[in-house]
């Protein structure tokens, strides 16, 4: 297929998704990043993110990929999408600094009649204000999701554009490139784009949070959630795709950061967020929810408990750590024994001072009192109750997200405390 | 503003070289002192004759009598049971300035501070340390209005514990909770509920909170907590613990009601992130103790 070659610079997680995701769809590709490290290692086949099915895409797609940290190579192409993770401080708040550098960097390299696309998450009003000629310049909202950023990278929802001028048509470049993914295309102005991308996120919010209080009071009346959401996702106006599983607060960073975003645009202009800090305020206490289930079940009556702890990723099929509940449970417990597991995340001292690394989940789980499993892993999922039950000292198995089988769970004797799920409360 | 959770000044435990106690003739004062005494760390309580914290120069007094290593823990109040209108919160608010004044002039080298739950309000929902403080009344505005006069003048860490409802055999207060109704029980063999008894609350040994105050101490903690099992009750089931730790029958009736139902639970993580190994007494056996220490006195 010959068609406008597409570059991505900033090769952290949305620019490699993305650009294999192009090379997938018959494009050719130049894999842009300033650090020589990073491009040697890319090209080595040795990513810096764990992503399921990554390696092998970008493995099939190699021939129609080129990975340069010269900034030359930009030249030649069409189209430059500018993608670099957009890293966030301890209050949730962007870093912007490494996206307008490489803006910077690449508005340079490109050729006059070339298009450069802001990928990366950035706040209304970033786009318009760059330097240059707006005719050229656009924005388009990345819907990563850690985990399944291939699956949505190949077959996305829609393309959401934010122009100078949505009226105008998109250049022929970027709308064939566009075209090639056979969705809808939805040009509008820069700042209902970059609004729409915090937008879906706050929404996305908003169900999780509903989930999650709901949850918890079905742990409480005998209510079991899981029995709810089914009906829930038989009603139109709420979908059979909506966030509605209860976990444990919001984490990774993003809708952090969205929601930071909103409370900032709120208070700059005057608007009422008070919803949206609700919504944090319940994140913060939902992240807890296994600390307070450890002190209720275990902690009270146990001394010096050992703890297994299974996961350390915020979420499964990642290694990333960011505002981890695990993490944040760990923290909670430094006094205590604990022996810690996860697929992806090595274990490490400073996560906790009594920490020991196990070479399994069934290895962790040897001669607790308790296993708390913080990710739900398939590797989790496939642990048979029994097995766990064997090896722990305890009959107390603290499983947020239900990854292990209730019925198998009961028949093993362990007593299995799962998230919106009625339970036996602990006795005062 | 307080911070929300506490923060170690002293990881380890380390027991302080003093501890001035501001009120220890109370029922937590008292409990305190003896708790001090028994781990064997110094006191310095003065009695009124000493110090009148409601006297004009009672900042000056007290600045007296303080060291830079002390540390200085204000339990001094009248309590709700003197009134909850505009004399005692004139002074209790006097009590906190010549604190406070004293604290301009010597900084200890760490103070805590007892507030109360009576802070919140009562329509707020679950409470933890970052629910607003918002005072439905002069008692609760009272304790906000120190703590933060206390926060000011002190150029020190300083903690401020804001317990819920205590219980315990000594408690002089006849404030509706265990204390009140396990008298009731032993005096008249009968326990008055307002309305059935449906409100939730969460009740708290006196032992425990004294547990914790050390644990303060000893790790130099600043910052807000409060001091709660996390476990509420309704005061019909209240009662009927109560009743049963008596050995004749203890007849419970409920009365017309005369104010809303009002629950309180509060989330309690800031207290297990503070202090993970320390455990609160169970109710069942914080009421039987109560219930053996009264009887012990009757």
């Amino acid at each position: 297929m010959s068609g406008p070659v597409v570059a991505f610079a900033g090769l952290t997680h949305l620019g490699l998704v993305s650009a294999a995701a192009a090379a997938a769809r018959g494009f050719e590709v130049v894999g842009f990043d300033p650090d020589p490290g990073r491009v040697e290692a890319i090209a080595s086949g040795r990513l810096p993110v764990v992503e399921p099915d990554l390696p092998a895409l970008l493995d099939k797609h190699r021939d129609r990929l080129t990975w340069t940290a010269d900034a030359a190579a930009l030249q030649r192409c069409d189209i430059a999408y500018v993608a670099p993770d957009v890293p966030t401080d301890d209050a949730s708040a962007s870093d912007l600094t490494p996206v307008r550098a490489l803006v910077d960097v690449v508005t340079r390299a490109l050729g006059s009649g070339a298009v450069l696309v802001v990928l990366s998450q950035v706040p209304p009003g970033f786009t318009r204000a760059l330097p240059g000629s707006p005719e050229r310049r656009f924005y388009q909202v990345e819907t990563l999701i850690f985990g399944r950023a291939v699956e949505r990278a190949l077959r996305p929802e829609r393309f959401i554009v934010g122009c100078a001028d949505p009226s105008a048509p998109l250049p022929q470049a970027l709308a064939s490139y566009l075209d090639a993914f056979d969705c809808p295309i939805l040009p509008m102005r820069y700042e209902s784009a970059e609004l729409a991308k915090i937008s879906i996120n706050v929404c996305l919010v908003a169900s999780i949070s509903a989930a999650n209080t709901l949850a918890e009071v079905c742990e409480r009346v005998g209510a079991d959630w899981s029995e709810i959401v089914p009906a829930l996702r038989l009603d139109r106006r709420i979908g059979p795709a909506a966030y509605l599983d209860p976990g444990l607060g919001i984490a990774g960073g993003n809708l952090e950061r969205d929601l930071a975003t909103v409370c900032r645009l709120a208070d700059q202009h005057g608007t009422d967020a008070r919803v949206v800090r609700a919504w944090l305020a319940n994140s913060q206490y939902r992240r807890d929810w296994a600390l307070r289930q450890v002190h209720a079940r275990v902690l009270r009556r146990l001394p010096d408990p050992t703890l297994a702890v299974l996961g350390l990723a915020y979420k499964e099929n990642t290694a990333s750590t960011k505002n981890s509940p695990s993490l944040a449970l760990l923290a909670a417990l430094a006094p205590f024994r604990v022996r810690v597991y996860d697929p992806s995340v090595a274990p490490r001292p400073e996560f906790h001072p009594r920490l020991e690394a196990a070479a399994t989940a069934l290895d962790a789980c040897t001669g607790a009192d308790t296993a708390i499993i913080m990710t739900p892993w398939d590797e989790f999922r496939a642990l048979r109750p029994e097995a766990v039950a064997a090896r722990l000292r305890g009959r107390t198995i603290i499983d947020p997200y239900g990854v292990l089988d209730p019925v198998a769970c009961r028949t093993a004797g362990l007593d299995q405390v799962v998230l919106g799920a009625p339970g036996r409360q602990p006795q005062s | 503003m307080s911070q929300a959770g506490l923060r170690h000044q002293s990881p380890e435990p380390t027991d302080p070289p003093r501890v001035v106690v501001l009120g220890g003739r109370g029922f937590v004062g008292g409990e305190l002192l003896a708790a001090l005494g028994h781990a064997g760390i110094p006191t310095l309580a003065p009695a009124r004759l000493e110090v009148d914290l409601a006297a004009a120069d009672a900042g000056d007094r007290l600045a007296e009598m303080l060291k830079p290593t002390d540390s200085v823990v204000l339990l001094a109040a009248l309590t709700p049971d003197k009134g909850r209108g505009i004399g005692p919160f004139v002074a209790n608010i006097a009590i906190g300035a010549a604190v406070a004044r004293a604290l301009e002039h010597v900084t200890p080298a760490h103070v805590v501070y007892f507030s109360s739950d009576a802070v919140y309000p009562m329509d707020g929902g679950r409470i933890s340390e970052a629910s607003c403080a918002q005072p439905p009344d002069l008692y609760g505005m009272m304790h906000l209005a120190r703590e933060t006069l206390v926060g000011t003048a002190a150029r020190t860490p300083v903690a401020v514990l804001r317990p819920t409802l205590l219980y315990g055999a000594a408690d002089t207060h006849n404030s509706y909770g265990p204390n009140r109704l396990r008298r009731a029980a032993h005096k008249e063999g009968r326990i008055a509920l307002f309305g059935e008894g449906e409100e939730m609350r969460d009740h708290v040994l006196v032992d425990d909170v004294v547990a914790l105050t050390l644990l303060v101490l000893r790790h130099r903690s600043s910052g807000l907590l409060n001091l709660a099992t996390g476990r509420s009750i309704s005061y019909a089931e209240l009662a009927g613990k109560i009743a049963a730790q008596f050995e004749r029958p203890v007849e419970i009736v409920g009365t017309p009601r005369q104010s809303p139902v009002t629950h309180r639970h509060f989330d309690v993580t800031a207290l297990y992130k503070a202090f993970p190994t320390f455990r609160f007494t169970p109710l069942d056996e914080g009421l039987a103790k109560a219930h053996r220490d009264m009887m012990g006195r009757a």
